[in-house]
């Protein structure tokens, strides 16, 4: 089982690592200063949207990144004293759980 | 006490022993007698532990990197429940502050791909040969892709918003 967390760690810091930092420079900088992003008009935005296989890569950049977050918290908190293997790991892989839930909610059932 | 000594067959042998010889340097882990159980007493480390060394604070840093990747990533799902309001009603995020706190974090996002990817040439074995891949090379092919998924991904981004 721990291999597994392991593992699915491994890939989703991976795939965070080449993908992320593109999404929030032009998503988050450049697009706010105006360099043209998908995201700045409706429109846009919509079209982007109405492809399934973005809806899925989108949600491949929300898992990994939510991913991410449990593994680390669940292994920072501990190193920080917390001692609550279990409580701690099901507290942040919930929470990522259910962020990914909320992800593909918006995702598959926006306009 | 040598392994070839004469030893009682019944006693159990035990963590630490060699260290308990010198009676000033008696194990906390040493039982008084071999028939009481050892005592395993856990290590408790203050809370700031890792602010002592530049190495601990990096490490620190790298682990919070997903603190910041997933908060903006939150912002984003902000944006895409926006979405719901409608053409008239749709406002995606910006201004000063937005930019600001997308700095921070595209800083975070670039330190976790810098260290995890420099650990792809130490985890990664590609057999050359008789030998294989040097370390270093597989960490600048990683970089190097990285560039290229950027611009990509970059690219796609811009060009739907054209």
């Amino acid at each position: 089982m721990l291999g597994l967390i392991w593992a699915g760690f491994a890939t989703a810091a991976v795939v965070g690592a080449f993908i992320v930092p593109a999404h929030i420079l032009i998503q988050g900088v450049l697009g706010p200063l105006g360099v043209p992003s998908f995201d700045r008009h409706y429109g846009t935005f919509a079209r982007a949207l109405s492809n399934p296989l973005v809806k899925l890569y989108l949600l491949v950049l929300f898992a990994c990144s939510f991913y991410m977050l449990a593994f680390r918290v669940w292994y920072v908190v501990r190193e920080l004293g917390v001692p609550s293997k279990l409580g701690v790991g099901l507290v942040s892989f919930g929470l990522s759980a259910v962020g990914l839930i909320i992800a593909g909610y918006l995702l598959f059932t926006g306009p | 006490m040598s392994p070839t000594s004469s030893r009682d067959a019944s006693q159990p042998r035990l963590d630490g022993e060699a260290r308990a010889t010198a009676p000033d340097r008696v194990s906390a882990r040493m039982p008084a007698s071999a028939g009481e159980p050892a005592i395993a007493y856990p290590v408790k480390q203050p809370f700031t532990w890792w602010t002592r060394r530049r190495g601990y604070l990096l490490y620190m840093l790298r682990e919070f990197t997903a603190v910041g990747i997933a908060a903006w990533m939150l912002l984003f799902l902000v944006q895409l429940a926006r979405m719901r309001q409608g053409a008239a009603g749709y406002q995606p995020l910006g201004g000063p502050l937005f930019v600001a706190i997308s700095i921070v974090c595209l800083a975070l996002a670039l330190w976790h791909s810098y260290t995890f990817l420099s650990l792809a040439g130490l985890f990664m074995r590609i057999p050359l040969g008789d030998r294989t891949v040097p370390a270093r090379l597989i960490a600048r092919a990683m970089f190097g892709a990285l560039a290229v998924v950027t611009v990509a991904i970059a690219g796609l981004l811009i060009w739907g918003g054209a």
